[in-house]
């Protein structure tokens, strides 16, 4: 019975976790990608060095998001809290 | 199914457990990258040509942003960035090969890195600077900045890793389960992406490995 209460309880916490980290993901990547667009588009020249700094950023901002997704896998796959 | 996640294939020497599956991946990836520098060095030309010219491509770029980001003494460091691109940039997408799986999907790996660069940091940062000015600038501006700027040292080495690990290890994870779920469709669009993140991470690293080690070098005004 508790090991039946602690997997309903780690999938949903997975789902959660998931969930609010797309959310946080969306969001973030679509303000910074909103600016650097813009950006680009008041100085065609500027293409290059905005484009790169857009990726870093965006790779900057999903590390917590990944991470969260990280934590999502390990409690479906590789619960430690179930056996 | 019969690949467990987060299970590796353990060998046992001297005492100590290693994960054979991610030493065997590393030591391919250095092979491949010792093949292809080989390969672009022999017959240097000065008009570039096939793989002399791609790997150009490819130290041209990183060297403008190790010059705009480190000035002229950056050049010293260049070898190291160079090589730490090469091989994240081959690591992250030697997994994508049915059947094989990254050597930064393992957190071994990428904390190694990881602390090998803050440790690196550290350490030119106290001998181009001295000891005790590097010390002091933990002080500034104000007294109480030491804890913030502490617990950014520590965030370093964990973010860097955390973010590589993170992004190739659900990678494939995802790469596995879309092809139980979807076959032949889903997984393809999947695998393309993953080629580009593979790179965009390898380049993320290497940009804040850049950024950090700006920072222990001497600046000449002051």
């Amino acid at each position: 019975m508790e090991h039946a209460i602690i997997i309903a309880a780690s999938v949903i916490g997975a789902g959660l976790a998931i969930g609010l980290a797309a959310i946080g993901a969306g969001i973030g990547d679509g303000a910074v990608t909103a600016k650097a667009i813009e950006g680009m588009a008041r100085q065609p020249e500027a293409k290059g060095t905005i484009l790169v700094n857009m990726l870093i950023s965006v790779g900057l901002i999903e590390s917590i998001p990944i991470i969260a997704a990280v934590i999502a896998i390990v409690l479906v796959f590789a619960n430690p809290f179930a056996k | 199914m019969e690949h467990e996640i987060g299970s590796h294939q353990l060998a046992h020497f001297a005492g100590l457990t290693f994960h054979l599956d991610t030493l065997m991946m590393t030591w391919l990836t250095m092979a491949i990258i010792i093949v292809f520098a080989v390969l672009a060095t022999r017959n240097l030309k000065i008009k570039p040509q096939g793989w002399q010219n791609f790997l150009e491509m490819v130290v041209g770029a990183l060297l403008e942003q190790i010059d705009a980001n480190m000035g002229p003494r950056g050049r010293k460091l260049a070898p190291l960035v160079i090589t730490l691109f090469l091989f994240l940039a081959v690591g992250n997408e030697l997994g994508l090969i049915p059947g094989m799986k990254s050597p930064t999907s393992d957190l071994n790996t990428t904390l190694g890195l990881a602390l090998m660069i803050v440790i690196i940091v550290h350490i030119l940062g106290i001998m181009n600077k001295g000891p005790v000015r590097y010390i002091k600038h933990f002080f500034e501006p104000y007294v109480p900045f030491v804890i913030i700027n502490i617990i950014e040292e520590l965030a370093k080495p964990i973010t860097l890793s955390f973010r590589l690990f993170g992004n190739i290890l659900a990678g494939e994870i995802l790469l596995l389960i879309l092809g139980m779920l979807v076959p032949y469709v889903v997984p393809t669009a999947w695998l393309a992406f993953s080629v580009f993140v593979g790179i965009v991470q390898a380049f993320i690293f290497t940009m804040l490995s850049i950024s950090y080690l700006s920072n222990s070098l001497a600046d000449d005004h002051h």
